[in-house]
């Protein structure tokens, strides 16, 4: 692999402000991706998970938002720093987004071969027959019955799996090298969900796009992700490989997540929960921001916790971690 | 099973909705519920599960006659609520609650918090003024707000806590039944557990009968005793909660079951069992409602609609095939987490439940 396949794009301290209001909504986000990867950024409303991938793709509302500090070097260029006519230019063409809700995202009044094929013309100067039968390939590769029928459909004949499936399709039409996917299966049901998420990784394998998946399910984190980083309150509070994270969760909060989710499997008897809720953005906790809703926290959180090492690529940002070893040399257990 | 034990219970109910009505030929009927029978029984958690467009939403407004039938018959407690004069209904709904999915529109906007959940009680004429505003401080506080909230807007709330002012609403008037519509689908997951727990303490402390719709099946087999499959207006298999997770006998039933993301690494095995999306309800299929979609099809699927076996018996499945086929359900997966890590849970467990006892710490505001 080469340098730039590694560091396909790198995201180093990032941090996201609201009109000059302290604190920062996102706060000192880092991670790295490479070719092919899977990233899951996974957290609650609010925990800024959206604003960093907007961030990425320039779309942040500015103002009021804006970047403080950090970059993003993808391709060896720091998108954070472009001017909105380089970023246009890759915007649609290397890298890509998906949204949440396929029927607000697509132009109701375009077919969808049109929409495709747009982007298609826009950067890649083809003729219109020539985007017109690519986007035809395309709606073929996403698994559309009747494609040649469906390019002349407007948005709204079409059922919200299929529209899922339309803006996939649009996303990866000009081979994206990567693809920002924010919450893509969250409005649709179960079993389509699941149509949705093989027909991805099957796109994935084929064309080596890195993605960046942004959800709150962890089932579907499970199913997807490479790498993990779970935010909270606008940082990560830990970050690691898919199996590192399931298997040797090391964050209170990420526990707690994990707890709070029922199981198919054993019927537990009462889930465990978080207490409380997000605090706002008026009475964030100076130290670390979980804190007020740790059952752990004590007078060491009032400061700012950083990610440490704990393991395999596997970082969390806890005073506490690892938890059992802590508490034991605390007397509070023994192991 | 007595006749008492029974408190909700729907015969042969339908409910059609005409979206359009040509100059000539036929109009164009939505069959949003088919033909459904149900009983619930007192006490009972209740589960109705189905994609969207199945007709659950429908079918849980039949239940507290927020529609009324086309077509048979729902009975509550012994009477036909289907045709009862507006004002008997309306002391009927002392006893029917409805809990809404959506905290954001299903509160008014312009009222106190404090009011609207006095709202039900003075509709009623259950106490005076302030017995009434005593009744509101003690349902707040049971549902983990802080008794300053009555004074409040619902903007000034997220939406799990908007959805503990829907819980509080509901019960102000003393209900036996509440039927909730995806009441925790539009929560976070923190907060989602936060709501279940509270739904399962009131329904244990207030004896309630609690008719849950859902789409999440993890919750649902959290929550309930008996669940009902729903398929385009119709329940394709009804029973225990755990029969049918562990031994699905409908087709659907094990295609919805595969489908659920399970948060553990290699725990997703099998191809996707489902393709395609369900059918328009306006154009349904011939003979069973599944068969575009089933990979089980036979040609007396095509021509032969499968009736619902036994709707009194412990599971019943409607299905032509459902005793030759051996579907999976859900497997038992072995525990992956490190023993560190199990410790660590274990750990959280405890300290939780040592910061607030059983109950769930209250929301602070």
């Amino acid at each position: 692999m080469t340098d730039a396949e590694q560091n396909l794009l790198k995201v180093t301290d990032l941090s996201i402000n609201v009109a000059g209001a302290s604190p920062d909504l996102v706060r000192g986000v880092s991670f790295t991706l490479t070719k092919g990867e899977t990233l899951c950024l996974v957290g609650e409303s609010g925990c800024g998970k959206s604003l960093t991938a907007l961030a990425l793709m320039g779309l942040l509302t500015t103002p009021p938002l804006s970047v403080t500090q950090g970059s993003a070097t993808f391709q060896g260029r720091d998108l954070l720093q472009l001017p909105s006519g380089k970023l246009q230019a890759l915007r649609g063409n290397s890298m890509a987004m998906i949204f949440q809700e396929p029927m607000t995202s697509l132009n109701p009044v375009l077919r969808i071969g049109e929409q495709i094929a747009e982007s298609v013309r826009r950067h890649k100067g083809v003729t219109r027959l020539e985007a017109r039968a690519r986007a035809l390939e395309m709606l073929q590769r996403v698994g559309i019955p009747a494609a040649e029928k469906r390019l002349d459909e407007f948005p709204h004949q079409l059922s919200g799996g299929m529209r899922q499936r339309v803006m996939i399709a649009m996303a990866l039409a000009n081979d994206p090298a990567l693809l920002l996917a924010d919450e893509p299966t969250t409005a649709l049901d179960v079993t389509i969900q699941a149509q949705v998420l093989d027909l991805m990784r099957d796109l994935q394998a084929e064309t080596g796009t890195a993605m960046i998946l942004i959800t709150h399910d962890l089932g579907v984190v499970a199913e997807m992700a490479d790498t993990v980083a779970v935010m909270y309150a606008g940082q990560i509070v830990e970050i690691g490989p898919a199996r590192e994270i399931f298997e040797d969760a090391q964050h209170p909060y990420t526990i707690g997540l994990m707890s709070a989710v029922p199981s198919v499997g054993a019927r537990s008897e009462r889930l465990v929960t978080i207490p409380g809720v997000v605090p706002s953005a008026m009475d964030m906790p100076a130290g670390c921001r979980f804190a007020s809703r740790c059952p752990f926290a004590d007078e060491i959180c009032t400061k700012i916790p950083s990610l440490v090492d704990l393991g395999q690529m596997h970082q969390a940002a806890c005073w506490k971690a690892p938890l059992e070893v802590q508490m034991a040399q605390a007397g509070r257990i023994s192991v | 099973m007595t006749k008492t034990d029974i408190i909700l219970e729907t015969r042969d109910v339908k409910r059609h909705f005409v979206t359009a009505r040509p100059i000539f030929g036929a109009p164009t009927v939505v069959r949003a519920v088919d033909g459904i029978d149900l009983l619930i029984r007192r006490g009972e958690t209740f589960a109705i599960v189905g994609e969207s467009g199945c007709g659950k939403s429908t079918l849980a407004r039949l239940l507290t006659r927020l529609l009324t039938p086309s077509d048979g018959t729902v009975i509550y407690d012994g009477h036909d609520i289907g045709d009862l004069p507006e004002h008997e209904m309306r002391d009927l709904r002392r006893d029917i609650q409805f809990i809404f999915q959506d905290p954001f529109s299903s509160l008014n906007p312009r009222m106190t918090v404090g009011a609207l959940i006095e709202e039900p009680l003075r509709v009623h004429g259950i106490g005076n003024a302030q017995a009434r505003r005593g009744k509101v401080a003690t349902l707040l506080s049971r549902v983990g707000l802080s008794t300053m909230s009555a004074d409040r807007y619902p903007h000034e709330f997220s939406g799990g806590q908007r959805q503990r002012i829907g819980i509080a609403r509901a019960l102000a008037c003393g209900p036996k039944v509440i039927i909730g519509d995806e009441p925790v689908s539009a929560l976070d997951v923190s907060i989602q557990a936060q709501v279940v727990n509270i739904l399962e303490d009131l329904k244990e402390e207030f004896g309630l009968t609690l008719v849950v719709i859902a789409h999440d099946l993890a919750v649902v087999r959290h929550m309930s005793d008996r669940v009902a499959v729903m398929y385009l207006g119709q329940i394709v298999e009804m029973g225990q909660v755990e029969d049918l997770f562990a031994c699905p006998k409908h087709p659907y039933t094990a295609a919805l079951i595969a489908a659920i993301p399970v948060p553990q690494i290699g725990a997703k095995l099998d191809p996707v069992q489902l393709a395609g999306d369900p059918p328009n309800p306006i154009d349904m299929p011939k003979g069973c409602r599944f068969h575009p979609r089933c990979q089980f099809a036979q040609s007396r699927c095509r021509t032969e609609a499968p009736k619902l076996s036994d709707t009194n018996g412990a599971h019943s499945v409607a299905c032509h095939r459902a005793d030759e086929l051996n579907l999976s359900g859900i497997r038992d997966l072995p525990n992956t987490r490190r023993s560190s890590a199990r410790t660590r849970f274990e750990l959280y467990r405890t300290a939780r439940a040592h910061s607030d006892g059983v109950k769930d710490a209250p929301a602070t505001i």
